[in-house]
């Protein structure tokens, strides 16, 4: 493989946890619901997918125990973001350092070194052979796939579904929702649920496909870097792959360091941070991008 | 950017951040509600620590003689909440306008880097108090630095400070691995070299880990309370908080008012660095902060931003972070714990209303 073909290939890898993250933070926006908790998410849900795969040695329950941690995750998310209507800012760091102390303690006490192992590549017959765009498209395994497919079907869930244009309103206007008779929390609970069930797939993905194995901090900002690219895409799921493949590919650049001349003498620790650097660029960029109208703020319902 | 407002009303937010107003009065059921707040604490933390095989009144005296059990490890205690304090300074400041220092973590780390980097690179051959004086200045300004930026990125251009403040901290534990791995590695530990006697802090209580460091907090707490009670620039960083478009009608410097308030932040998370390497570790440790600068964001609400209430706030936060050490030898049960219970103990008194935030009304 040539060195761009390379740092696409490996970028398209990396970029997959971002771009569920993405779509899962997106979704639950849409509905009027900031999780900033999102790298807590992913982090116990990586932390139950190596755990999972530890206890029955498959990756496919460990995906699975990755998804139920994303249902609990929800379940505790809806409460305090909705019903009970906690600041959604606070409650989202303060999950943050919950999940991070947790699962820390957990690696400690029980899991401790767990084995590397990542899903096998599945090529695609034909299109697997392609000059360049064989490597780097369709030479990848499945939770990658099934990444590329989430984008669509999030948006056909938020444009084509009645329960996706009850989710956007009352995430643009909870109070002429409920005049025009919707439930505000109860339409807010399933887009918490399938948001926190998206962002949880990208910590699976970390562990399944990106690193496999559970370390402490696995996460290390990817979450915030979701948080970022959901406002770079402008709320639109079929661009949220363009968003999440900069952020692939510029942590690809770490690996292929070597092979690039202008790279090679930059200290590695600066090019770990390009990220980062790129995320904040991204941010000026973009500023003042009108979130959805109640995104952020708890409804008390007035009935 | 949102055109502003007709008859000097607020221009409508543009982002949920901005929504985001100010700690509301506690209502008169407030205390029962701090009660159940507490009780469920206890029981949910209670059943966390039997879920990890312990028991649970075995778990809480261990806790509490972690942190309480005799003058070495109290002194280890209120080092930490000399910590705490100026971490939550750090958030509370930018919060009483209205906006959210999330990279508490970040300046603590800049801070750290900044006074170790003074400290390692001044001839220690200079008197012990101006060295130790300049390695505490490097790591404020190094830290007002890091809050400086997010700040005038939100005040000038608005630009999402909360995303901004995060990365930032990323980039700062990075340019901190930097430092320990290139700079002024040693050896292979996870450390860099330690710095000069005549930088560190002196010790305050013999006998015990407490320096000069926990004055350096009562100071800055004074210092805050000076500042946002009692200067123009309090008055305006407050009035920014309360309403920018009223504030801006009044003469505020509303963009002013902003970024003054996140470097100041800055400087006391900035601060909370370079005690920890010149008072506690003496040298810049891999991971040395235990979640610090975002456990500040727990620390500014409890104490309801107020500067003065910040030290015992930061007391209970020191309690659960350092009696969590004294688990390990009791439970087995590693002493990262102590972050979650901190978390724990915060988000419910989110649930239970006991902190309440007010929003300034949605436009349309």
């Amino acid at each position: 493989m040539s060195t761009p073909v390379a740092i696409f290939a490996v970028g398209v890898g990396l970029m997959a946890p971002i771009l569920w993250a993405t779509l899962g933070e997106l979704v639950m926006e849409k509905a009027g619901v900031l999780n900033i908790g999102i790298e807590g998410v992913m982090l116990l849900a990586a932390f139950a997918a190596a755990t999972g795969y530890k206890v029955t040695g498959s990756l496919a329950v460990g995906i699975a125990f990755a998804v139920g941690a994303g249902i609990a995750c929800g379940i505790v998310l809806c409460i305090l973001y909705v019903r009970l209507g906690t600041d959604q800012v606070v409650t989202g760091i303060m999950f943050n350092v919950f999940a991070f102390g947790l699962t820390a303690t957990l690696y400690e006490q029980y899991l401790g070194t767990n084995v590397a192992t990542t899903l096998p590549d599945v090529k695609i017959p034909l299109l697997g052979d392609l000059p360049a765009l064989g490597d780097i498209l369709f030479n990848q395994n499945l939770l990658i796939y099934a990444a590329f497919l989430a984008g669509p079907a999030v948006w056909f869930l938020l444009r084509k579904t009645w329960y996706g244009l009850h989710l956007q309103s009352v995430g643009e206007s909870p109070q002429a929702a409920e005049a025009a008779g919707l439930d505000v929390w109860r339409t807010r609970y399933p887009a918490v649920m399938i948001g926190s069930v998206l962002t949880a797939l990208g910590g699976a993905t970390l562990v399944a496909s990106t690193s496999g194995g559970f370390v402490i901090n696995i996460t290390n900002g990817r979450g915030f870097i979701a948080l970022a690219v959901v406002v770079l895409i402008q709320w639109r799921p079929l661009y949220a792959v363009f968003g999440a493949l900069l952020f692939g590919v510029a942590q690809s650049m770490q690996f292929q360091a070597q092979s690039i001349a202008f790279l090679d003498s930059i200290p590695s620790d600066f090019i770990l941070m390009l990220p980062y650097v790129v995320t904040i660029v991204a941010v000026i960029l973009v500023r003042g991008s009108r979130y959805p109208a109640a995104c952020g703020v708890p409804y008390k319902r007035h009935a | 950017m949102s055109a502003p407002g007709v008859d000097g009303a607020d221009p409508p937010a543009s982002s949920p951040w901005q929504r985001m107003a100010r700690i509301g009065v506690p209502s008169p059921g407030s205390l029962l509600n701090s009660g159940a707040a507490l009780l469920a604490s206890v029981a949910v933390i209670a059943l966390l620590f039997l879920a990890l095989g312990a028991d649970p009144f075995t778990a809480f005296n261990a806790i509490y003689t972690g942190a309480f059990g005799n003058d070495f490890i109290f002194g280890q205690t209120v080092m930490i909440t000399a910590l705490l304090t100026l971490t939550g300074l750090a958030a509370a400041i930018p919060f009483s306008a209205s906006l959210w220092n999330v990279g508490g973590e970040g300046q603590l780390y800049f801070g750290a880097f900044a006074s170790t980097a003074v400290a390692l690179t001044v001839s220690p051959s200079l008197s012990p108090w101006l060295l130790a004086s300049l390695c505490l200045l490097a790591g404020g300004l190094g830290g007002a630095l890091w809050g400086f930026i997010p700040g005038i990125l939100r005040a000038l251009w608005d630009v999402n400070e909360v995303i901004v403040s995060l990365m930032l901290t990323f980039i700062a534990i990075l340019i901190s691995d930097y430092a320990i791995t290139v700079l002024w590695p040693q050896g292979a530990s996870r450390g860099t070299e330690d710095i000069p006697v005549a930088a560190q802090l002196p010790t305050i209580w013999s006998g015990t880990p407490v320096t000069a460091g926990v004055l350096v907090a009562v100071v800055a707490v004074i210092v805050a309370w000076v500042v946002m009670a009692r200067t123009r620039l309090g008055f305006e960083i407050r009035a920014s908080g309360l309403s920018p478009g009223a504030a801006k009608m009044n003469g505020v410097r509303v963009p002013r008012a902003m970024a003054s308030s996140f470097a100041l932040g800055g400087l006391f998370g900035g601060l909370a660095g370079a005690v920890a390497i010149l008072g506690i570790n003496h040298s810049l440790i891999s991971g040395f902060s235990s979640n610090y600068g975002f456990l500040g964001v727990a620390v500014a609400l409890v104490a309801r931003l107020k500067p003065l209430w910040m030290i015992p706030s930061a007391l209970i936060f020191a309690t659960f972070q350092v009696g969590s050490s004294g688990l390990q030898v009791q439970t087995g049960i590693s002493p990262t714990i102590g972050q979650s219970i901190g978390a724990i103990f915060i988000i419910l008194l989110l649930g239970f209303h006991v902190i309440r935030m007010r929003y300034t009304e949605q436009a349309g």
